[in-house]
């Protein structure tokens, strides 16, 4: 290995230990991370040079043990197994020790070359834990390099650390834990049988050994193929019966029992607990936050405060924006010379992605919120007190992680579904993710409670919004439950973290990357398909509206008994009204004319049809769809659509109600549905899905247009 | 006695786990094997999963999982009992840490 100098390391460790923490410091990566479990789903690779090594660094989904148990932990295992890196670097959060260290007896009885990094240092001297690190090195028989991800600390010398092992400079005890006698013995037997079959080379017959008793089914498989196994299959069963007769349990148990008396043994002779317990924050937090009074109020609060701090916040910058793109728009119109190439700047470029531009202030807003919930700690508090709820309707406390991820955008949060075990618990939880609104649907919603709605009004309509969402999500939950995806439900067994600061430049970088992010949708697909939506709606042009446009033109001006001021109200009208003859007349004017006749009982005319055909490409193209196309139809070239809108007599309160309703509910944008594809694995149940979407929001559409138009 | 009988304040030892294997599995990687002493924090203000305590680690499980943790009870709220994880000290007086 020390030929090339090139090194593989994997960071494994229990969920919310700080390893994507640690491969974002180690690499420059900037990988998500969150304070709640389960925040990685899929391995990430990294490169890092150091001292004339290029390491190469994996970052793995947390696992609490090497015999898997959600599907995102499988991949930590198979990974482990089959990749074989150099070096496998075992992250330990520092406080928690004690839970940390059963997976690091794991990969004891695997021996593969591997170190300790005890992470979280910083918290376990604020707490006054001591470690006895020397100590528990001679236990464990590897290395141990205490660390920090938070305060940078001790990353070189794990790097050095990580470069001899690698080199082979430092090798690895190969401590072996010994079991009890009863165990110890059929493992030892096993281990040899297995030892000599040649297929089985590539692991360690302990191990395999280990896990056969442990009942592991992937193991258990493996090995039931080889020969050796009629004699192993003996010696298991007289194990099982020995433990039974001696110990009155099963091996599995009694293996477990054992690895932690070993590591309470450990603990003992390495780690002082500070002398006298104090309260810590967490649980002076708790108390009102976890409280059974002030717990459902606390967290309804919470979710409100976001929608509201996006909304009330973003407000002001927004208005600010939009009198810029105003002011281009009028500076545009004095000097650019009439024709087409003013048309598809103004009315195309500027109208269409300046209509989208206008809303990044919100977006961003939304996604700090939503990243502060995913930082301090109170996601998966929401998932405690929420889980009631979710089982009622058929889904998992921690179904709702997803669920909030999905407001930011649908296609984490699908991915992020694999840390449920069951499938019908994952696949209904797919289903319900795109009704989570997401942060694209914002800009709709922005605009349409803007024009219409008192600012005061407007943080609450769109507040019921996304509850109107979460509402339709259970139900379709509770239907898919009850009927196609019924079974039993998964077990509940999840750990709080403790509360922590999210740190002020992940929050600010987590903003940049955003608002970067959403620039760019906006330089690219957005404008892409602005000026799709502008040729489509400019062409073919008519060549009798134009005809019959220049007659009327003539007779105007040939009429003598017309003052000036006269002459160019009637012109003007004329023009209008030829632009918006020219606009039905358009490829985009006559699809919208043949969808007229579905979406009319919901108030929308055919320029909204094309706007959310159109917004399958991207939620936010409905809102740039809407501005080039009612740009185009007006001549007064304002910029300013919510002014635009409110004068349109085709729009009204009941129609922006209706319009939100819709874009909340119908069809995920294309990306999204592929990546739902990916995760369910066939294409029919997305179809379903699809066509149910569309359903359940022209049903809710018409009874909120109908609605509106009765009470409003 | 059952964990799900336990009440808020209530301090027990684990005696068995009579549990699904893959759920068992599961608990066991927590930590919560037979021995581990802990302590029931609180209800979840819908009255069903529970939070526990042990070994510095916050744990939060359904009624229906803790139905199957069978647990001897060995104090509640302030009665000076220590909630100690060691190793058991029950009949130990001084001596050890
Ligand atoms: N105080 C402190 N906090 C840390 C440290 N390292 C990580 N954290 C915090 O611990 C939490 C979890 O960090 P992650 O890096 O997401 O953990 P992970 O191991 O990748 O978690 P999963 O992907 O869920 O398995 C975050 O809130 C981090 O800010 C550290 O050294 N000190
Ligand atoms: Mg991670």
């Amino acid at each position: 290995m020390t030929t090339s100098k090139e090194l593989s390391i994997a960071l494994t460790g229990n969920p919310n230990c700080g390893k994507s923490s640690l491969f974002n410091v180690l690499t420059g990566a900037h990988q998500k991370v969150g304070n709640f479990p389960g925040v990685t789903i899929e391995k990430y690779e990294g490169y890092l040079d150091y001292r004339g090594y290029r390491i190469k660094v994996v970052d793995l989904p947390g696992t609490y043990s090497l015999t898997p148990y959600s599907p995102e932990e499988i991949v930590t295992r198979k990974y482990l197994i089959e990749h074989r890196p150099d070096v496998v670097v075992n992250v330990i959060e520092g406080p928690n020790i004690e839970r940390s260290l059963l997976l690091t007896t794991q990969l004891m009885e695997m021996e593969v070359d591997f170190l300790v990094a005890l992470n979280m240092m910083d918290e376990v001297e604020e707490r006054g834990m001591k470690i006895n690190t020397r100590q528990l090195q001679k236990l464990l028989g590897c290395h141990i390099v205490p660390t920090s991800a938070k305060k940078r600390t001790g990353l070189e010398s794990l790097l050095d650390h990580v470069i001899r092992v690698g080199t082979g400079d430092i090798t690895i005890q190969k401590n072996k834990l010994f079991f009890r006698s009863g165990l110890e013995e059929p493992i030892n037997e096993i281990s040899e049988l297995l030892a000599a079959e040649r297929e089985l080379a590539a692991y360690n017959s302990r191990w395999l050994a280990i896990k056969l008793l442990e009942s592991d089914r992937e193991v258990y498989r493996e090995i039931q193929r080889q020969p050796a196994w009629v004699k192993a299959e003996v010696v298991m069963q007289a194990a099982l019966k020995d433990a039974r007769r001696l110990y009155g349990s099963d091996p599995e148990e009694l293996i477990s029992e054992d690895r932690h008396s070993f590591i309470r043994g450990a603990m003992k002779e390495c780690v002082e607990l500070p002398k006298e317990k104090r309260t810590s924050l967490t649980d002076y937090i708790d108390m009102v936050v976890l409280n059974r009074v002030l717990g459902l109020p606390v967290f309804l609060f919470v979710v409100w405060a976001v929608f509201h701090f996006t909304f009330t916040l973003g407000a002001p910058v927004m208005e600010w924006l939009s009198s810029l793109f105003s002011m281009l728009a009028v500076a545009g119109g004095r000097y650019l010379p009439d024709g087409m190439v003013r048309s598809i700047l103004l009315d195309g470029v500027l109208a269409g992605v300046g209509g989208v531009l206008v809303f990044l202030p919100n977006i961003v807003l939304l996604f700090i919120g939503l990243s502060f919930l995913e930082a301090s700690g109170y996601m998966a508090r929401a998932a405690f007190v929420i889980d009631r709820v979710m089982h009622r309707f058929g889904l998992h406390g921690k179904s709702f992680i997803p669920m909030i991820t999905g407001f930011g955008c649908s296609i984490p949060a699908i991915m992020a579904t694999r840390t449920l075990k069951s499938r019908t618990d994952r696949l209904a939880t797919i289903m319900i993710i795109p009704f989570m609104s997401c942060g694209a649907k914002l800009p709709v919603y922005v605009l349409l409670c803007g024009a219409f709605f008192a600012p005061s009004m407007a943080a609450n309509i769109l507040f019921g919004i996304y509850l109107l969402g979460i509402a339709v999500g259970l139900w379709t939950a509770w239907i898919l439950k009850s009927t196609v995806l019924s079974s039993d439900s998964e077990p509940f067994v999840m750990e709080l973290p403790p509360y922590r600061w999210p740190t002020l430049g992940s929050v600010v970088f987590q903003a940049k990357v955003k608002a970067l992010m959403y620039v760019k949708k906006a330089g690219t697909l957005i404008l892409a398909a602005v000026v799709i939506i502008w040729v489509a709606s400019n062409y073919p042009r008519s060549a009798v509206i134009e005809a019959d446009l220049q007659r009327s033109r003539a007779a105007v001006e040939a009429d003598a008994g017309l003052g000036a001021a006269e002459k160019e109200d009637r012109l003007s009208a004329l023009e209008q009204s030829a632009q918006s003859e020219q606009l039905a007349h358009s490829l985009a004017g006559r699809a919208g004319m043949l969808m007229e006749p579905v979406i009319r009982p919901l108030g929308f005319d055919w320029r909204i049809g094309i706007a959310l055909v159109t917004g399958l490409a991207a939620k936010e193209v409905v809102v740039s769809t809407m501005a080039t196309i009612y740009s185009l139809s007006s001549d007064t070239d304002t910029g300013d659509l919510q002014a635009t809108l409110r004068s349109d007599p085709a729009f009204n309160r009941a129609t922006a109600l209706s319009l939100m309703v819709f874009v909340l509910l119908y069809l995920p944008c294309v990306a999204a549905l592929g990546v739902m594809k990916k995760e369910v694995g066939r294409w029919k149940p997305v179809l379903l899905y699809s066509a149910y979407s569309l359903a359940v929001a022209w049903v809710l559409s018409f009874i909120a247009y109908r609605g509106a138009l009765l009470f409003l | 006695m059952r964990l799900s009988e336990l009440q808020v304040g209530d301090k027990a030892e684990v005696t068995g786990l009579n549990v699904d294997a893959a759920i068992r599995r599961r608990i066991m990687d927590m930590g919560l094997i037979k021995g581990t002493r802990f302590k029931v924090l609180r209800v979840a203000p819908l009255g069903d999963p529970m939070e526990i305590f042990f070994k510095g680690l916050y744990l939060t499980m359904r009624k229906s999982e803790a139905d199957g943790i069978m647990v001897e009870r060995s104090g509640g709220v302030g009665d000076g009992m220590p909630m100690h994880t060691g190793a058991r000290r029950r009949y130990g007086f001084g001596g050890g840490r």
